[in-house]
Parts: structure tokens; C-alpha cells; sequence
């Protein structure tokens, strides 16, 4: 059952929420829209491109202490650090949801990763469905769609004079404020996109590994990690020791595979030199590895890396050349 | 876009791959946007059919000759980038029989986005005085006339008449937001250690939280690197993902090092940067 909310209604909500939980929305910083907690509703932006930087850095924040180590009389204990609220994310567009999906399987898989598990487990998704779409934008060769509900717990839905309100989990319903109408009229129809030939993809980056053309397209590249920083599903890190006047602590911050001594082992040796192999790394991670490994590919469509490329590295013509050097090579 | 100034670039690269003088020509070609523009790598003359010049063509790429050492390479530069190759000529990072240089005069590149172009110039081109490049081998549209304003550092001037107090928290602010990506690193044509301070471990310069205090050391310790070598490109600025205004940075440098050496990074190629010279009569105060 469909529910509808008025923009006041959506905002005074926003304001009980906040009383008790940490709410996450867009906020507009300078020029940019990006994803902060927030310290009063009237900052929260509804009408949006897809943000700066995703959402998955609630989850993976750029940079975040994973324990410290307290000594006491001798004594040496580990403290880890603690999630002190519970959250809310909100307005996340369904290909960013599709994101923190996606980075549930290589972080909730046993061993999991405790603090992400804490995060994950005491925030809940509030969604909006887009109702444009960018020229970037290619979700729905991703597995998910403007107006996809799969990975929210609510998602609302922009309609005439207000939002459409869908409770998707039980997460969702115990969230949703009291007192909403009954929405019995259409939902607005997603917008139309423009489809990447994803097909086939994952045995053409296997048969392709040793093309020349990865040296190709990264002559180009300038190997920064804009692409990575702005993904919402590359999810590698670094990890050092902090030992300051005696307090000793964890960190882990974002790294990515296009960093020089990223693959650079004790020794001296890297088994990644060419600048094809590295950033061909990049796309076996998404398109190789990760469906290998978790079933689906790691590319939402969210287009960021194609909007923020400075040398235009744009994903979906990679995968369009992947399919003409395999048809070449096969001769069809 | 200028048709025959286009003309004159492909006909030229193609020639020269044509006749093996390079192995490969490195220009620009329309991006995926089918509006603004990217570099192209042309190694066969087919490939010299893709090569375009017009506003949009804001990348330096002096940049790439850094990892096509020893080989023969045609490089399309604007009069800016140009000046990028009398840096690396002078630090010995490029040989000159090895690089053939297209210049190409320079009309100012506007602001572009990806699929977004705009009609106003880039701050750096309103003020450029270069009209043709200061070093190539064949100049593609011969020189440009126009009309450019005269570089007065007013913004910097501005900057430097607030308190330390503020200029610190303007500046906090801005590193706040960076988020590491050394894209400003990357693309800058003087950024060539082999090993980055940012990435040594021992020394350790600085760590790798993404935090406004280490980033803050990040950008100065990046900023100094340039000092009195940057060339003015504006590249770092023009990829920076989160919009900080590293232009403000680099030329308060360019502008401390004009007036304290009467000296500009890559107008000639002979004259080395202030801080990699020494003269024995340069004594220094304290020694007195």
C-alpha cells in the first residue's frame, strides 16, 4: 500500500527523526551537493543530481579509527570504536542504495567487518526515486532503475504536490510517521535510459585480460583516484598504525588500485608496473572479480566516474569496446 | 572549431607518423559527450582523422611525454602548456630531439564540465599573455590575436591582507573537503618523484588519513613542490573533484617568486627554476 506525504510533511518527519537518530541527507556545500549529516532539516536538498561523493562513506568513512589501544597499569586493551547512534540516510537515489548493497557482500561475509556491520545494522535507507535522469546515468543496465525499491527501506517518490511513500522492509514501516493517507493514484513513470551492452560482459573481460587494449585506453589515464573516490561501490582501503605521545591507535582510510605502491609488496616487487595493467585492474575488479566472486557486477550506473573522469575514461564505452574486440577477435 | 587550423594538425601528424619521424602523436579528440574534448594517443595516421582543436581542449599534455621517455612523440601544445616543456627540458626529465612539438596559437578554453561546456573563459586565459606557444617545431593556425587583461594578483593581494586567523580557517575548510585523490598530482606536469613524499613511508611526511590536518600538510608540502616551477596551467584546479581553489595557492607562489627573483617558470628553457640554483654569492643572512 501506497502512502502520501505533503513536502511538510516530509520535513517535519525529517525533524522527529532527528531527534533521534543521525540523519544523513544532500546538503549543498559551495557548488556541490553531497551526502552530511545534518544539524537542521531546512539544509536538506530534495532536488538533485547525483551527489559529489556517494552515500557509502557512512558506511566506509574516507577516513575512520578502527580501534585504539589503551595501556593501564601494564595492562594493554584493545577498544574499538563504538557507534554511538542509530541513523537515517536519506533521499539516496536507488543507484547509490544499489551501492551499499552491493558492498554488504565483501564486508558482511563472515569474517565480517565489525564496524561496517555495527553501521549498517542501526541505519536505515530512506530513498527517493529520480525523476530524471542524467546524460551519465545508466542504472538500468545495472540491475536497478530509477524507481528500483529493492535496496531501501523506504522509498518516496516525488508526485504532484508531494511524495508517494512506500514502505518497503519493517525497518521502513517502524520509521514512517503516523497519520499518512492512502495514496490510491498512479505512480509517476521512471525515466528512460539509454542502454550499455552489459551481456556478456564478465566472460569478455576474462577472454580480454591480455589484450593490448587496455594499454590503449590508459594512455590516457592519468591514474588519480577520482573514479574510485567517487564510485559508490569501490570499497578498497589502507590501513597504519598512529602512535602518537603514547596513545596508539588504528586507521583506515580510502586507497585505490590506480595509486602508485598500491600493489607494491614488502621486497619491492609489484606485480602491477604498465599503466594497462593498472587500470585495467579497475574493471576486472568490477566486471571480473566481483561478479565472480559475489554474482553481480560492481557498477551501479550511478555515472559518476564518467562525469568526474578528467580524461574521459567513460565505463560504458569500455564495455561497448569489450564487445567489439571479443566479436572482432571471434570473427562474427 | 576552426576547420583549417584542424586541417593543419591532422595533416601534420599524419606526416609524421607517416614518414616515422614519432612514433605516435599525442592530441585531442571529442569526448564521449560528443561536446567536449579528451587526449588522443594517434599511432597510425588513420588515427590522426579523430584529431580536433577548439575551446574545449583544456588539458596539458606535457603531462604524458613523462611516460614515453625515449621515445620519438609529437605532442599538441597551447602556448600555457608550452611552458610546461621548457620545466621539463631544463629539469632533464624530456630531450628535445625526442619531442615535436605542434604548437598551436590559443583562442582561451572555456569552463568545461563533462557534457557541459560554458561560455566563459577560464580565469587563467583572461589574463594570458601568450599568444602562440614560447617553443615548438610547426605552429598550427599561426599566432592569435587578442585581448587578454593584465595579471594583477587582485585575488591574491585580497587574500593577503586578511589575518592569519582567517586565511587559516579558509583554508582548513578547503582541505577539509579534499579527499586525496592526487588528481591535482597526477595531472601536473612538475609532479614527476618517482616516489611521492605523500606516498615515502620512511621518512614519513605525512599519513594517510583523509582529515583536514594531514591534507592540509598534503597541499602545502604539493603547493611548495610548484614553487616558482608551476607553470601555470591550471590543470590542478581545472580536475580537483571537490573545487578547491588551488589556483589561489599556486600563484601566491608565482607571484612571491616574480618579485623576490624576477622569475617565471617555462619561458626559457635554459634559465633553471630559483630553488634549483645556487650562487655562492647568494649569502644568506644569518651567515653575515
Amino acid at each position: 500500500m501506497n502512502l502520501f506525504a505533503s513536502k511538510d510533511d516530509v520535513i517535519r518527519w525529517l525533524g522527529e527523526l532527528l531527534k533521534e537518530h543521525v540523519v544523513i541527507a544532500p546538503v549543498r556545500v559551495q557548488e556541490q551537493t553531497t551526502f552530511q549529516p545534518i544539524s537542521q532539516v531546512e539544509d536538506v536538498v530534495f532536488d538533485f543530481n547525483n551527489t559529489a561523493l556517494s552515500p557509502k562513506g557512512w558506511f566506509l568513512p574516507p577516513t575512520e579509527t578502527l580501534f585504539s589501544v589503551q595501556r593501564d597499569d601494564g595492562k594493554v586493551e584493545l577498544v574499538p570504536t563504538k557507534v554511538e547512534r542509530d541513523a537515517v540516510i536519506f533521499g539516496l537515489h536507488p543507484c547509490d542504495a544499489r551501492g551499499i548493497a552491493l558492498m554488504d557482500s565483501p564486508f558482511l561475509q563472515e569474517p565480517s567487518d565489525a564496524l561496517y556491520r555495527e553501521r549498517r545494522s542501526r541505519t536505515a535507507l530512506i530513498g527517493l526515486a529520480c525523476r530524471q535522469a542524467q546524460p551519465e546515468c545508466f542504472c538500468t543496465s545495472m540491475g536497478s532503475a530509477p524507481d528500483d525499491p529493492s535496496n531501501v527501506d523506504i522509498l518516496l517518490t516525488e508526485g504532484e504536490d508531494g511524495y508517494i511513500v512506500q514502505a518497503v522492509t519493517e525497518k521502513g514501516k517502524a520509521l514512517l510517521p503516523k497519520g499518512l493517507a492512502e495514496y490510491k493514484g498512479k505512480v509517476p513513470a521512471p525515466p528512460k535510459l539509454e542502454a550499455v551492452p552489459t551481456k556478456e560482459v564478465v566472460s569478455a573481460m576474462r577472454e580480454l585480460f591480455n589484450d593490448p587494449y587496455w594499454e590503449q585506453v590508459a594512455d590516457r589515464c592519468l591514474h588519480c583516484n577520482i573514479c574510485a573516490y567517487v564510485c559508490p561501490t569501490c570499497y578498497c582501503f589502507d590501513m597504519r598504525d598512529y602512535a602518537d605521545k603514547g596513545k596508539v591507535e588504528r586507521v583506515r582510510s580510502w586507497e585505490s588500485c590506480q595509486s602508485p605502491g598500491f600493489s607494491l609488496t614488502a621486497g619491492g616487487y609489484d606485480p602491477r608496473t604498465t599503466k594497462g595493467e593498472r587500470l585495467r585492474q579497475r574493471f576486472c575488479h568490477k566486471l571480473l572479480y566481483f561478479p565472480e566472486q559475489f554474482q553481480d557486477v560492481a557498477c551501479v550506473g550511478c555515472g559518476r566516474c564518467v562525469r568526474d573522469c578528467p580524461v574521459n575514461i567513460d565505463i560504458r564505452e569500455v564495455i561497448s569496446n569489450l564487445k567489439q574486440v571479443t566479436e572482432a577477435k571471434s570473427g562474427s | 572549431m576552426d576547420k583549417e587550423l584542424i586541417q593543419q594538425i591532422r595533416d601534420k601528424a599524419r606526416n609524421l607518423l607517416k614518414e616515422g619521424t614519432v612514433e605516435g602523436v599525442i592530441g585531442y579528440e571529442r569526448a564521449s559527450d560528443d561536446l567536449t574534448s579528451r587526449p588522443l594517443f594517434a599511432y597510425s595516421p588513420s588515427d590522426t582523422e579523430r584529431l580536433i582543436f577548439d575551446e574545449t581542449c583544456a588539458h596539458n599534455l606535457v603531462k604524458y611525454l613523462l611516460d614515453k621517455k625515449g621515445k620519438k612523440i609529437a605532442v599538441v601544445v597551447k602556448p600555457c602548456d608550452s611552458r610546461a616543456i621548457n620545466l621539463l627540458l631544463n629539469e632533464g626529465q624530456i630531450e628535445r630531439d625526442n619531442v615535436f612539438i605542434i604548437g598551436v596559437g590559443c583562442p582561451g578554453m572555456v569552463e568545461t564540465n563533462w557534457n557541459h561546456k560554458s561560455e566563459t573563459l577560464q580565469a587563467k586565459c583572461r589574463t594570458c599573455q601568450l599568444f602562440k606557444p614560447v617553443v615548438y617545431d610547426f605552429l598550427a593556425g599561426g599566432e592569435i590575436e587578442r585581448q587578454a587583461e593584465e595579471e594583477t594578483y587582485s585575488d591574491i593581494t585580497e587574500e593577503e591582507a586578511k589575518s592569519v586567523a582567517t586565511r587559516r580557517e579558509f583554508w582548513l575548510e578547503q582541505f577539509g573537503r579534499c579527499i586525496r585523490c592526487y588528481a591535482c598530482r597526477q595531472v601536473c606536469p612538475g609532479c614527476y618523484c618517482p616516489v611521492c613524499f605523500a606516498e615515502r613511508l620512511d621518512p614519513l611526511w605525512v599519513g594517510i588519513r583523509i582529515a583536514p590536518e594531514e591534507n592540509d600538510m598534503w597541499q602545502t608540502i604539493r603547493s611548495f613542490h610548484l614553487a616558482g616551477r608551476c607553470i601555470g596551467c591550471n590543470e590542478c584546479e581545472r580536475v580537483c573533484p571537490v573545487d578547491i581553489p588551488l589556483s589561489l595557492l599556486n600563484r601566491k607562489l608565482e607571484k612571491d617568486v616574480k618579485e623576490l627573483f624576477a622569475f617565471q617558470a617555462g619561458l626559457d628553457p635554459e634559465e633553471a627554476p630559483p630553488f634549483a640554483t645556487f650562487k655562492k654569492e647568494e649569502v644568506m643572512e644569518f651567515e653575515k
